[in-house]
C-alpha cells in the first residue's frame, strides 16, 4: 500500500487518465444494467411482484399467456394437488384505452388488462383508492403511471374497438405488462373484452388464459401427468416466457457481457503498459532485496485503490443521470444489481492486474546493475 | 565465525551456442569488516559477473561464496532476497532511485520490505542522511536532486539496514570528478567507520587510493594489482 500510495501521489496525471476510463466504464456498466431492469421491470413486474410460485399453462403454449387458454373448472381440480396452498386463474388482454371522446394521438394509451379474481391472492394492494370488488365488475385498479397520461381516480374510460366502460377506483404501483401499464379488472369484466367474438372462448365455460398456483415443491411433472393438456412451469420460467421477454434482456445482457470482456482486456492492457514502464525500478528493488510478493502487493493494491475510487464516482454518476433521466425512460437502479456489477468490475481489474504481476516475478534484478551479460 | 565476504574458487558459464565461455574464471577473494577494496578491468572482463555473484544476484556455477560464513551458493531465490535485503547494501550507478520516492522515502522503504517501519527506523534514516550531508533534502524528489546527492542517497539506502557488505557498481559513472571524489570518500568513510566490508567496482582508476587493495580483472581471472602500478 505504501508504494501503490507514493506512486498515485507523484504520478496523479497518469492514474487520472486511466481511472477516466475506468469510471466511463462503470458508468456505462451501470446504465446498461439500469436500463435492462428497467426493460424487464417494464416487461414483466406483474409477473414478478406476484405472489404465486407456479403458473399452469396450456400445455404447447411456451409458458405463454398469450398462447394459452384452459378452462376455469381446472381451478378446482389443482386445488386438490399435493403441496398447493392456493390457486387463482387469471386472464390477459392487450388493450388501448381513450381518454373522453378525444381523437387525438396523445389521448389513446395502450394498457394491458389483466382479469383476476377480486380479493385473491393475485390482487396487489392499492396505494389510493380502494380495491377491487365481485358487486361491480367495471371497477377496475390500474398501476399508477397512468396517473401521467391524465387518469385520476373515479375516471371512466372506454376502450377502444369495444363498447366497454371502466372505472378507476384505486391505484397500484409497479404493475406493468408487456412494457405498458396494467389494468386489473375482475376475471369476469376480462371474459366479457376477450372473449368478444362468438367461439373465440374454444367453447370452454368460464375460460382463463392461466392458473397461478401457491406453495412449496410443486411436482410440475406429475401435475402434468394428472392433468392432460396442461404446462406448469415456475413463476421465473412464465415471465422467460413472455413475448419478447428472453429477447430483450438477451440483449442487454449480451452487451453487458461484451463489456465487461472489453474492459478486462483494455485495463488488463494498461496495467501491463504501466508494468513494462516499471520494469527497471522493480529490477532496482529486487536487486536491493524487495521479494516478488512485496512488489506484488503493491501493484494490486495500487490497482484496487484505483478501481474502487473509479467504481464510486461511477456509481455517483450514474444516479446523477438517473436523477435527470426523462420520467419515461425504463431505467431502474436496483441497489443489489449495483453492487453485483461494482463487485464484478472490482474482480475484473484485479484479475487484470495479475498479469502485471507475473510479468514482475520474471523481472531479473540483474537488469537493475545496468547491462545484461 | 568469519566476517565479511568469502569467495572460494567460484566460476561462472555460459553457454553460447556450441562454445562455454567462462565470464569468471576461478576467482577467489576475501574482503574484512573495514577494508574497501576495488576491481578494475576492461568492459567485458567480468566484473559485473564478480559483482553479481558476490551479491547474492547470480548463483556461480562452481566454488563457494560465503557472506558472514553463510554459504549463500545453495539458497533459493527468496532466502536470497532476504539475503540482499538485510546482508547487502547495493549503491547503483546513478538514478537508480525510486522515482516517486523521496530521500527519505526512498530509505524506509527497505524498511517497508521486511515489515513495519518504526519510529526508532525513521530516526536512524534521518540521522544517516544528515550525517551524509542531505539534511535539508528529506523531501525532494530524486529528479529535483544533483548527480552526487542521488549517489549520496543511495549510499544511505545501502547503509540503511546495517548489512554486513557493501557492494559499488560503478557508483561515479555519472559525475564529474569533485563530485566523484566526494561520493568515494564518504563510502571509504562510511566502510571504515560502520566496519562494513566493501567492494567497489569501477572504471575510474583517480578513485583507487580511497582503497585498501585493487584487483585487476581480466577474462574473467581476478588478480591482485599494485595501485602505484596503475597509477
Amino acid at each position: 500500500m505504501f508504494l501503490a500510495l507514493k506512486e498515485l501521489k507523484h504520478n496523479k496525471a497518469r492514474f487520472l487518465m486511466i481511472a477516466i476510463i475506468f469510471v466511463l466504464i462503470s458508468w456505462l456498466v451501470f446504465i446498461l444494467s439500469g436500463l435492462g431492469n428497467g426493460l424487464s421491470t417494464l416487461a414483466a413486474s406483474t409477473f414478478k411482484n406476484m405472489q404465486a410460485d407456479y403458473v399452469v399453462f396450456e400445455q404447447g403454449s411456451k409458458a405463454s399467456m398469450s398462447k394459452s387458454l384452459l378452462p376455469g373448472e381446472l381451478t378446482k381440480q389443482l386445488a386438490e394437488m399435493p403441496n398447493v396452498k392456493a390457486v387463482s386463474p387469471m386472464g390477459t388482454i392487450m388493450a388501448s384505452v381513450i381518454k373522453g371522446k378525444s381523437t387525438a394521438n396523445e389521448d389513446k394509451v395502450d394498457i394491458a388488462i389483466i382479469g383476476i379474481d377480486p380479493g385473491s391472492f393475485l390482487e396487489p394492494a392499492v396505494i389510493e383508492g380502494t380495491g377491487l370488488t365481485s358487486d361491480n365488475m367495471t371497477q377496475v385498479i390500474v398501476n399508477n403511471t397512468m396517473k401521467d397520461e391524465g387518469f385520476k381516480l373515479g375516471d371512466t374510460f372506454q376502450l377502444d374497438g369495444s363498447t366497454e366502460s371502466l372505472t378507476i377506483t384505486g391505484f397500484v404501483k409497479d404493475q406493468t405488462y408487456n412494457h405498458v401499464a396494467a389494468v386489473f379488472t375482475p376475471i369476469a369484466e376480462w371474459r366479457k373484452i376477450a372473449f368478444a367474438a362468438p367461439g373465440s372462448d374454444k367453447g370452454f365455460t368460464e375460460p382463463v388464459n392461466a392458473i397461478m398456483l401457491q406453495g412449496d415443491d410443486i411436482d410440475s411433472n406429475a401435475l402434468n401427468k394428472q392433468l392432460s393438456g396442461t404446462d406448469t412451469v415456475t413463476r421465473a420460467a412464465a415471465v422467460q416466457g413472455m413475448p419478447g421477454y428472453k429477447e430483450e434482456n438477451g440483449t442487454i445482457m449480451m452487451m453487458l457481457a461484451f463489456l465487461l470482456a472489453i474492459s478486462a482486456f483494455v485495463l488488463g492492457v494498461f496495467f501491463y503498459v504501466f508494468t513494462m514502464q516499471k520494469t527497471n525500478q522493480f529490477g532496482i528493488m529486487k536487486a536491493i532485496g524487495a521479494k516478488n510478493g512485496f512488489l506484488g502487493k503493491a501493484v494490486v493494491s495500487q490497482v484496487f485503490v484505483l478501481s474502487l475510487s473509479s467504481i464510486i464516482v461511477g456509481i455517483i454518476l450514474t444516479y446523477g443521470t438517473a436523477a435527470i433521466m426523462p420520467k419515461g425512460m425504463p431505467f431502474m437502479l436496483d441497489p443489489k444489481l449495483v453492487s453485483t456489477y461494482s463487485f464484478v468490475l472490482l474482480v475484473i481489474s484485479l484479475l487484470s492486474s495479475l498479469v502485471s504481476v507475473r510479468t514482475i516475478s520474471k523481472i531479473d534484478p540483474l537488469k537493475a546493475l545496468g547491462r545484461g551479460e | 565465525m568469519t566476517k565479511g565476504l568469502q569467495i572460494t574458487s567460484a566460476s561462472k558459464y555460459y553457454n553460447e551456442g556450441l562454445n562455454r565461455i567462462s565470464a569468471l574464471d576461478n576467482v577467489s577473494i576475501e574482503v574484512e569488516p573495514g577494508e574497501f577494496i576495488a576491481v578494475v578491468g576492461p568492459s567485458g572482463s567480468g566484473k559485473s559477473t564478480f559483482l553479481s555473484v558476490a551479491g547474492a544476484l547470480l548463483k556461480a556455477s562452481e566454488g563457494e561464496v560465503k557472506l558472514n560464513g553463510q554459504d549463500i551458493s545453495k539458497l533459493s531465490g527468496n532466502q536470497l532476497s532476504d539475503i540482499r535485503l538485510h546482508e547487502i547494501g547495493f549503491i547503483m550507478q546513478a538514478s537508480n532511485l525510486v522515482p516517486y520516492l523521496n530521500v527519505l522515502d526512498q530509505l524506509l522503504v527497505v524498511k517497508r520490505m521486511s515489515g513495519k517501519v518504526s519510529t526508532a527506523d525513521k530516526a536512524f534514516a534521518v540521522k544517516l542522511l544528515e550525517e551524509l550531508g542531505l539534511g535539508t533534502k528529506l523531501k525532494s524528489y530524486p529528479e529535483e536532486l544533483s548527480g552526487g546527492e542521488k549517489q549520496r542517497t543511495a549510499i544511505a539506502r545501502a547503509l540503511m539496514n546495517d548489512p554486513n557488505v557493501i557492494l559499488a557498481d560503478e557508483p561515479t559513472a555519472s559525475l564529474d570528478t569533485k563530485r566523484a571524489h566526494e561520493v568515494v570518500s564518504l563510502i571509504a568513510r562510511e566502510v571504515r567507520t560502520r566496519h562494513k566490508a566493501a567492494i567497489m567496482v569501477t572504471h575510474d582508476e583517480r578513485l583507487l587510493t580511497y582503497c585498501d587493495r585493487v584487483y585487476r580483472m581480466e577474462d574473467g581471472k581476478l588478480s591482485l594489482a599494485k595501485v602505484e602500478s596503475i597509477l
